[in-house]
Order: structure tokens, then C-alpha cells, then sequence
């Protein structure tokens, strides 16, 4: 079968979708909701293209072609479809990308990933971190002022994490520097897409307060799921900076959710494309409908859950968290 | 002791697992009857409990994923249980223009309910809002538990739920009592004004008088004006059985004689029926329920000349003698004649060529050649194919459906047995809302006549034409009404759109080719295999044929249901049959198609009723809801009115509808509210246009519809909101309430005042507290010298 995509014609194989077409023939068309070996079914958009027989917007992942269709995947038009879809999105994205701490430090050290192994009680790595981004760790942030601490989310719940005194604390130590621990040279891409959790509700401050009790009080903010995050990729190829629209989720934010194995679901970043719930037997379900509608794990099935399912979320709400 | 409390736990825990255990042996195990299922067992238990949930985990194939999925997507399911009893307020589109809004918090103050919750501390009352209860003529009205109240009034709260609670007290006291005798029935009597014109007051008192003099224990309830006005003094006489006889054009003379009729001895009530009340039988009605019942029964008794001008009923056809359910007077009546017809002298082809060629589009909403959608089911060389009856009729303010389920149910089962003819289908499935237990009822019991005389079953009126029909109760979810949701919630999933195609009439309820039709589509079709495609085709207009039942509603003196040829224009409807505007206030604009349409204005009202012309102006069709608009209403809140339906009733698979929908409403809201900018109208108006554009499904691409007509057409009130202004009033964040130098220091309003905003200042100008007022406007009901008034908060 032929079909014209972008006035060039192409081949288009049996059971190809339009997405694949495409694809195998050189357009990049973003997509979220897709997944090329599991079932799928289209609802996010962000695969718009543009039907010129008969001038709809359609989702080409799952769209069949049909013989001499004619097809639009570059058009103004056709990226406006896809950036409000990913604007709205992420109005509805209750997630840092990176931990504010992180954002505002002066030496570039990845302050939540050395607190995430601090709590985990692995000093050696946590110092590991401390040494890539410092010469002398050990006055390291003698002299600084401590935007870090300043901007910290924890602070608006109730005391922002000590973060000098913790780094002093590991400091002193003096560990071996652990391989696993921080890259030399890492370093904050600012020119990628930064999502924001924005203020604490009442609600959310009181439960997050009362649950999350880590030796270092942090909350962890930055995206554990962010090397997979298709969500952030195409925010950031769209030239998006924030979203437009009025955010607020219906979703907890930050609520952590621990799956099976080192399997781990955080809601208020997942898009709802229902990926996880289409192929889990009696696992994941979608509950509620609407603006309102999430997806959950039932405690009774979350053994039902293998930690690969996490390769099919597009976006961090379904990650494995390593040490 | 403590003991003995446990051991009742568990022997009431035992019962109720028996009592579900019942319940999943009657309905079955299988996935694809969760639906039924749990309807059973909420109306068993009053909601879904856990212990019930968790019986049907163990005893049957449906599991946690599946059933949280689905109890949570329909609204009609419940997870907590309620107060005793269930207050409803509709917020249908007349009944928002009306105030309900200022209803329901009136019964959220007087019953003290705390935020975030339904049920008042004591448990006795629920209340929840509803999208409509079909009582448009009567907005804004609320039902408690079976019990309607019309024309509720923010000030009237507190006696509505006195009589309510009185009607309850009377009930359970003669409960407790063993009383011999039950209260004997209630008189309903149509007290609107033009029925008071008519004389109504005396009838009341007369039946007052009448029913202490003959100790009759009667209630005699004033009801609200129906529109019949031409049959007023109008009086419905309830049994204890919730039959309902109705009396037009009573005399105060025949009051007696009525009451002896139905609330003596048998013997008494033969012998005045030979002698007396012949005439009366031509009123008598059949059965029925409540007085949303009224609707229908206005339909075959409402004689008005004007309301008749310009109808013309087919869908209604019988209207005014036939009774739903009296199989024989259909038939009589050259029912199921056009069965017998297509049965015996034409083949499959010819019946699909007739509806094809009379033209006939359907009357769900978007308009699709009922032909061409009966011929490519009827293509298909599947043996096993469906019909389904799309009886989910959703929109605010439309009831049509329900009322010809309710009136006509034969007219309905006997097209869709030909659409199954000719098809070739042998199943049919009556797929009817979950707020509609009446037209379940009807249906269910025509069907089993229908069986008797052999009109469904094997081999049809001694054809070799097999069809059984069964019912599928909807489960409250408006996205339902759309095909393919529709499908997959007879399947037992929740009501997710799939994307089309392939379309249903090629792989629809289990893979099958399934034919959807709208109720009234069905209607009509037994009207153009009689008379034929020609003489059908040539009422309408070029692009839509035959009639259109509308519910016309809102600012308009005669509402009600009406069918009216294609072609006719708006102002005719609003003008000959409506009567006109309300009031005499003046025509703004008409929103047509509820939440899925859109406004037209005035100067555009001279257009023609047709499919076409319809979407042209970016309106639509829809299921046929008509709310007529007048100078005092507000388009900003009218748009956002709709959005949030469709914001509340979006399924949540695609993000254009799911979140898109949320933001054009937080955008409107803002509008409200006087905060938003001159940038926002823009922003609004893309997201709008691309919300239409990319939603997967008919309800995300037409939701927009709302807000680009009156963006289209009335932009400048948009931008007045902007600058703080509603000149309405209607927009709460903008108006305040102000005691003019009329005010006299009379109390009433400080009285009258839910919220203590009105200090009790005897003989002085009263003061309004702006901080504590609520807008409720109930002072200025209550004010006898017109001395409050609204004014927006920022000058004009």
C-alpha cells in the first residue's frame, strides 16, 4: 500500500501503523502512549498527525493507513496539537525534574544523589558524590551561603535539611571514594526541560510530613525516573519552558509507592496512558474517571507486578530504584 | 456482654455473604456481568460494601483490577454508605438557569452538612447533585428519595425537608401504629399561575373541605404549573399503588364524586362509574410513577391549540389516547403493522433501501444517514450480529428518550425489530440510563407481551424471522451514550471510547457487527415503512428529513416536550409553540444540543431546524435539548455551566479531553470570578479550538462547542468579564448586595438571612455584611419594598 507522508510517497507494510511508517522511513513523530511490542491504545496525543484527506488530527500510533492516504507530520498546525498535549500534561505533572537544591548550587554537586545514599546508609558512595563536585570536600561549604538549604521543599513543610552539616558530617569521614558513587565532570543540563512541583497543599504538607522520615529529613525531589523520561525529551525538543496552562493535579504529590521489588510508583507523574494497566494481569487499574482519573495498584496485586514494567512507562511515575 | 455484640457481627457478616452469594448465583460469574452485578448488590445492600466486594473476588472470574475500574468510573455506584434518605438536585440546564446552584447550597446551610461531605451528621439525609432529572418545566426541582419537589426556592429549603420529614413521620407513625387504615393517596393539583387564573384556588379549597367532610385522609399537594393550560383546573388523583388518574377542567361541583370514586369500597366506585365520570376514562391513565410522569402524560393530554401549532408527530404518534403499555390498542391502532409488512412482502434489501432512501439521519446527536449505517451491518456475512437501542440519553435538559421509552415503548420495539430484520440480526439489546427505572420497567413488561404474542421470539408472527431483546441497565456515565463506549460497558469494561474505525457496524459488541441506533431513530421507522420513504421524505428540508422531539425548556412560558417537523424555524418554536419568552423578557440566544452544542442568538433564530444548518453555526443537533435564553442570563457562565458537566463527565482517556477540558474550565472560572485578563479570552479560544481538534471521541470534540458559539457570538461579554462586569449579576465573584434608602428597617431580611450577614437592626437601614453574604438572594425575595438590590462590584 502507498501513502504520502509529508508529499513524499512511502510503502506502507500490512499491519504497519502510521507511526511505524513514518518512523521506518525517516519522520520523527514523538509519542508517550505507544509501546511497539505491548498493547497500547492511543490517548495522549503527542503522535498527532494530520489526516489531509480529510483535515482531522489523528493519533498515528494506532491509526491504520489506508491506500493513498495523505499525511502531515510537520505542520504548524500539527506541532501546536503536540505541544498544548504536552503543555497539559504537564499542568497536570506534579514533579521536579531536578531537586531545587541541585538547581540553585554553586558547585554543581548533585546534593540529592549523595543525600539518597547518605539515607541508605552508604556513606562511601555518598562521599563519592561529595568528592567529584569539591577538591577539599572537607570545606567544601565553609564559605558558601546555602541556597541549598534556602530553596529545599522540605523547608516549606517544616525544617529545610541541614544540608552543611550533613556534608560536613560525611566530610569528616574521609571514606575511600566508592566507584558507584558520583561521575567526575557531572553536571546539571540546564538547557533541558525542568518540570515543577510547585507549592505543597495543606494536605499534602501534613502527609508528607507525617510519612517521610529519612535520617537526612529529605524528601528526595528530584525524578528517579528521569533517564527514561519520554515526558522531558519531548517538552524539551518542543522548546517548552512551562506550562501555559493553570497547574494543579489531582494526584498526591510526591507519594511514593513501593511495588514490588525494587519497583517503585510515584502517581502525580504518571500521564495515564494506561500502558501499565493494559498489560498486567489483574495489577495495575485505572480508578475514578475524568480530570480525576488515576491509576492504581491494588495492595493485594502489586505481586502480580514484575520490576520490568517499568521499561514501559514513558514517563518517572513506574521506575526501579537501584541503591 | 461485649461478647454478644461480636456474635452479632459475624452472624449479620454471614447473612449478608449469603444474602451475595444470591445475588452472584442469579447473575452469573463471568467479566462481562460485573455491571449487573453490582447493580444488584447495590440495590440490595444500598452500596457496594466490602464485604460484598470481596465475595465477588472469591466466588467469581471478575478481579480487584476489573472491579475497581469500573464501580469507580459509573457514577451510580456507591462506596460509603448514605443517609436514610437521598436528596437529588437536578442541575440540568433549566434548573441552572433557574438557581439551582443557590438551591443546593441552601440544603447544604439548612441541613448543616460539613464540607467535604454529603451526609448530614446524623445520617439521615444524603444529598448529591444530578445531571437531570427531566423536570425542566418545573426547575429548579430536587427529589427526595421517590418524592419530587418543583419550583424549590432557596428560601423554601427548610419546607421542603419539613414536609418531607412530616410525609415520612405520617408514614412511620401509621407504620408503628399498625394503623388500619394508610393514608388513602394525594390529590395533586396544578397550582402555577395560569391555573390559579383558572380557578384553581377553589378547587383546592374545595377538596380541602370536601375530604374532612367525607373523612377521607388525603394529601393535597399543590404542584407546580405544567404547561397544559388549556385543560386547567387539572387535578391528579394518587393512589397508595402510585397509580395516578388524572381530571382535567374539574369543577368544584365534581370534587365529591371524585374522592367517593377512588377512596370508597369497590362496590361504591361501580356504581358511580356507570352513572357518573364516563368522560373520564378518556383521561385515565395507566400506572404510573411520580409526577415526572407529568412530562409524558403532558404530552398525551396537554391539548393546548398554540402548543399544537406547527407539530407534527410521528415518534408520538397515538399521543393523547394510546396508554404505553396496552398492547392490543397499539395494534388496534395499526401497530405493528409495519412489522407484518417487512415481514411478509419485503425482503432485507428493500427494507434497508426504504429507510435509505427516506432519508432519515440519526437522532443521537451527530446526524449519521441511518441508512447508510443499516446497510453496511446488513453487508456483513457475520451470522451473528446486534441491534442496540441507545437509550443512554445524558444531556442536561433532554428527556425525549425516556418519555417515548416510557410512552411509546412498542413504537421503539417494533423498529428496532425491523432494523433487525433488516440487518439480519438476531439479538437486540435495549441499553437504557440507570435514572430512568421507569422506562426499564415499561420496556421490560412490553417485551414480555410482546414475547406472548409472538412478536419477538422464534420465528416471528409465524415468519422464519428469529430476534430476542434483551435490556442493559447504563450504570450513569453521559461518554456512554457514545457507541463504542456504550459497547464496552455492555461488555462489562469501563465506558472508554475506542477509536474508530473500525466502526461498531463493522466490529462492534463482541467483535460483532452491531447496529446503534437512537431511540427516536427507532420510533420512526414503523411510520416510513407504513406510509413509505416518499411521504416521509417530504416532510424536512433537503438534508434532514421527518420530525424532531425537542425538550424545550428554560426562559420560555410553554415548555415541554415537542415534535416538530425539519425545517421549522426557532422562532417559531419559541414564538407559536413556547408562547414566547418568559416574562416578557427578551430572546438572547438558544442553546441547542445541551453540553455537546451550542448558543445561537437571537438575530440568528429565523434559521431552520436541520442537521446542517446547525453545525454551520457550530451548534449541533445533539439529542434535541432546547434552552431558551433571556436577557438575564449570563453566556460566560452558561459556557462554563456545560464545560463542567463535561469536565465531570470526560472518560479520562485522552489528554485533550481529560485535561484540556479542566483548563478551559479553570480559564472560565477565573473569567467568573472577574480575575482574568484580556490574554486569557485568546488562550481560551485555542485551547478550545484544539480540544476540538484532537479528543479521541465525539464527547471531547464537540465539549468545546459551548464556548466557541458564545465566544463566536458574544465575545464583548467575555471581555466585559474581564473588567469585572456581569451585567447579569448572575457571576457571583462580581456582584454584591446593596440595601437601598427604601429600606424602612422592617427585619425581614435580617430574618430572612442564612448567614447572619443582615444585622437585626429594627427601624434603621439595614446593612448587608459583604464579607458574610452568600448571594443567595433571599432578601431580596423577602423584601417588601424592592429596597435590595445586586450591583456589580466594580462600576460600570
Amino acid at each position: 500500500m502507498v501513502i504520502t507522508i509529508d508529499h513524499v510517497s512511502v510503502e506502507a507494510f500490512k499491519d504497519e501503523t502510521i507511526l511505524e511508517v513514518a518512523r521506518r522511513t525517516g519522520h520523527s513523530i514523538p509519542s508517550l502512549c505507544y509501546a511497539k511490542e505491548s498493547a497500547h491504545k492511543s490517548s495522549c496525543m503527542v503522535c498527532a498527525v494530520k489526516n489531509c484527506d480529510n483535515g482531522q488530527i489523528i493519533p498515528s500510533c494506532t491509526t491504520l493507513p489506508v491506500e493513498g492516504m495523505h499525511i502531515e507530520t510537520d505542520s504548524d498546525e500539527v506541532r501546536l496539537v503536540r505541544t498544548i498535549s504536552l503543555e497539559l500534561l504537564l499542568s497536570d505533572h506534579r514533579a521536579d525534574c531536578d531537586a531545587p537544591c541541585i538547581m540553585v548550587c554553586p558547585q554543581g554537586l548533585n546534593i540529592e544523589r549523595m543525600l539518597h545514599f547518605y539515607d541508605g546508609g552508604h556513606f562511601e558512595e555518598a562521599y563519592a558524590v561529595l568528592d567529584a563536585a569539591f577538591l577539599l570536600p572537607q570545606i567544601a561549604c565553609d564559605t558558601c551561603k546555602a541556597p541549598c538549604e534556602k530553596v529545599c521543599r522540605r523547608g516549606t513543610i517544616d525544617q529545610p535539611v541541614s544540608i552543611r552539616t550533613i556534608i560536613r558530617e560525611i566530610a569528616a569521614k574521609a571514606y575511600p571514594v566508592s566507584p558507584e558513587g558520583g561521575k567526575k565532570g557531572w553536571k546539571l543540563d540546564k538547557n533541558r526541560f525542568q518540570s515543577r512541583i510547585g507549592r505543597f497543599t495543606e494536605k499534602e504538607s501534613l502527609s508528607l510530613k507525617a510519612n517521610i522520615n529519612t535520617s537526612s529529613n529529605c524528601l528526595h525531589c528530584t525524578c528517579a525516573g528521569q533517564t527514561g523520561c519520554r515526558l522531558r525529551l519531548f517538552a524539551t525538543e518542543a522548546g517548552i519552558k512551562r506550562s501555559r496552562y493553570e497547574s494543579y493535579s489531582a494526584l498526591p504529590a510526591m507519594q511514593k509507592i513501593h511495588v514490588s521489588g525494587k519497583l517503585w510508583f510515584e502517581q502525580a507523574k504518571c500521564i495515564r496512558c494506561g500502558l501499565c494497566v493494559y498489560n498486567s494481569e489483574d495489577g495495575f487499574t485505572f480508578k475514578g474517571r475524568g480530570f480525576g482519573m488515576q491509576v492504581v495498584i491494588p495492595e493485594e496485586s502489586k505481586s502480580n507486578i514484575e520490576e520490568e514494567m517499568a521499561g514501559l512507562c514513558p514517563t518517572g511515575a513506574l521506575y526501579v530504584l537501584e541503591k | 456482654m461485649a461478647c454478644t455484640c461480636d456474635t452479632t457481627k459475624v452472624e449479620t457478616n454471614e447473612e449478608m455473604i449469603t444474602r451475595v452469594d444470591a445475588i452472584i448465583d442469579r447473575i452469573g460469574k463471568t467479566r462481562d456481568v460485573v455491571i449487573p452485578l453490582l447493580q444488584a448488590l447495590q440495590q440490595e445492600f444500598s452500596y457496594l460494601s466490602s464485604t460484598a466486594v470481596e465475595r465477588i473476588y472469591e466466588r467469581t472470574e471478575i478481579d480487584r483490577a476489573q472491579l475497581i475500574s469500573v464501580s469507580t468510573f459509573y457514577s451510580q455506584f456507591r462506596h460509603i454508605p448514605y443517609g436514610k434518605h437521598l436528596i437529588k438536585v437536578c442541575t440540568g440546564t433549566a434548573c441552572h438557569v433557574k438557581g439551582a446552584g443557590n438551591v443546593y447550597d441552601s440544603f447544604i446551610r439548612e441541613l448543616k452538612i460539613e464540607k467535604d461531605s454529603i451526609t448530614t451528621p446524623d445520617k439521615l439525609f444524603s444529598i448529591e447533585k444530578i445531571a437531570c432529572l427531566g423536570c425542566c418545566t418545573l426547575a429548579p426541582v430536587v427529589q427526595i428519595d421517590e418524592k419530587i419537589y418543583g419550583h424549590v426556592l432557596p428560601g423554601k429549603v427548610n419546607e421542603v425537608i419539613e414536609d418531607f420529614l412530616l410525609l415520612q413521620g405520617d408514614i412511620e407513625k401509621e407504620e408503628t401504629e399498625h394503623a388500619r387504615r394508610k393514608i388513602a393517596g394525594e390529590i395533586r393539583l396544578g397550582m402555577g399561575s395560569c391555573c390559579q387564573a383558572s380557578g384553581s384556588s377553589d378547587i383546592y379549597k374545595e377538596l380541602q373541605s370536601a375530604s374532612t367532610q367525607l373523612g377521607i385522609q388525603v394529601n393535597i399537594k399543590p404542584v407546580g404549573c405544567v404547561g397544559v393550560c388549556n385543560k386547567v383546573p387539572l387535578i391528579d388523583v394518587v393512589l397508595p399503588d402510585g397509580s395516578i388518574t388524572r381530571y382535567p377542567k374539574v369543577k368544584a361541583s365534581e370534587i365529591k364524586e371524585i374522592l367517593h370514586h377512588h377512596f370508597k369500597p369497590a362496590g361504591y366506585l361501580s356504581r358511580l362509574k356507570n352513572n357518573f365520570l364516563n368522560h373520564v376514562d378518556t383521561f385515565h391513565t395507566d400506572v404510573t410513577w411520580d409526577n415526572v410522569i407529568w412530562k409524558s402524560e403532558h404530552e398525551r393530554t396537554g391539548v393546548i391549540d398554540t402548543f399544537l401549532t406547527g407539530q407534527k408527530h410521528i415518534s408520538t404518534e397515538g399521543f393523547g389516547f394510546l396508554a404505553p403499555l396496552n398492547i392490543d390498542e397499539y395494534i388496534a391502532h395499526s401497530g405493528f403493522d409495519a412489522l407484518k409488512k417487512v415481514l411478509t412482502t419485503y425482503d432485507r434489501k428493500e427494507v434497508v433501501s426504504t429507510i435509505l432512501k427516506s432519508g432519515i439521519r440519526g437522532r443521537g446527536g451527530g446526524g449519521f444517514t441511518t441508512g447508510k449505517k443499516w446497510e453496511i451491518v446488513a453487508s456483513s456475512l457475520n451470522k451473528e450480529k446486534y441491534v442496540i437501542c441507545n437509550g443512554d440519553e445524558g444531556d442536561p435538559g433532554a428527556f425525549m428518550d425516556r418519555m417515548m421509552l416510557e410512552s411509546y415503548p412498542y413504537r421503539v420495539i417494533e423498529g428496532m425489530i425491523i432494523a433487525g430484520y433488516a440487518v439480519g440480526a438476531n439479538k437486540g439489546i435495549f441499553y437504557i440510563r440507570a435514572e430512568y427505572p421507569l422506562a426499564v420497567t415499561r420496556i421490560r413488561a412490553a417485551l414480555q407481551l410482546c414475547r406472548e404474542y409472538n412478536l419477538i421470539g422464534e420465528n416471528i408472527a409465524g415468519s422464519n424471522f428469529s430476534f430476542d431483546v434483551s435490556i442493559f441497565e447504563g450504570a450513569g456515565a453521559f461518554v456512554c451514550g457514545e457507541e463504542t463506549a456504550l459497547i464496552a460497558s455492555i461488555e462489562g469494561e469501563r465506558g472508554f471510547p475506542k477509536q474508530r474505525p473500525p466502526y461498531p457496524a463493522v466490529e462492534g459488541l463482541h467483535g460483532k457487527p452491531t447496529l446503534v441506533n437512537n431511540v427516536e431513530t427507532l420510533s420512526q421507522i414503523s411510520y416510513i415503512i407504513n406510509k413509505g420513504s416518499d411521504q416521509y421524505s417530504q416532510i424536512g428540508t433537503t438534508g434532514s428529513k421527518g420530525t424532531k422531539v425537542f425538550a424545550l425548556a428554560g426562559k420560555i412560558r410553554f415548555g415541554g416536550l415537542i415534535e416538530v417537523p425539519m425545517g421549522i424555524t426557532l422562532n417559531q418554536i419559541i414564538n407559536d409553540i413556547g408562547g414566547g419568552v418568559e416574562g416578557d423578557e427578551k430572546l438572547k440566544a438558544v442553546q441547542i444540543g445541551g453540553p455537546s452544542g451550542g448558543c445561537i442568538p437571537a438575530h440568528l433564530c429565523d434559521m431552520q431546524v436541520d442537521f446542517d444548518a446547525f453545525n454551520q453555526l457550530g451548534a449541533m443537533m445533539g439529542s434535541g435539548g432546547l434552552v431558551v435564553l433571556s436577557e438575564s442570563d449570563c453566556m460566560v457562565d452558561m459556557a462554563r455551566y456545560f464545560l463542567s458537566f463535561t469536565c465531570d463527565q470526560s472518560c479520562g482517556k485522552c489528554t485533550f479531553c481529560r485535561v484540556g477540558i479542566r483548563r478551559m474550565l479553570d480559564i472560565l472560572d477565573k473569567l467568573c470570578s472577574g480575575k482574568a485578563e484580556m490574554s486569557d479570552i485568546d488562550m481560551l479560544e485555542q485551547l478550545a479550538l484544539n480540544v476540538k481538534k484532537a479528543s479521541l471521541c465525539g464527547l471531547g470534540k464537540t465539549a468545546p462547542n459551548p464556548v466557541l458559539t458564545t465566544l463566536k457570538y458574544f465575545r464583548d461579554e467575555y471581555e466585559e468579564h474581564v473588567k469585572g462586569i456581569c451585567k447579569t449579576g448572575t457571576c457571583k465573584g462580581m456582584i454584591k448586595y446593596v440595601v437601598s434608602d427604601a429600606c424602612i428597617g422592617c427585619t425581614r431580611c435580617a430574618k430572612a438571612c442564612p448567614v447572619d450577614a443582615i444585622p437585626y437592626t429594627p427601624y434603621e437601614v439595614h446593612t448587608i455584611d459583604t464579607d458574610k453574604c452568600v448571594l443567595c438572594g433571599l432578601c431580596v425575595n423577602e423584601c417588601k419594598y424592592d429596597a435590595i438590590h445586586k450591583v456589580p462590584l466594580r462600576s460600570i
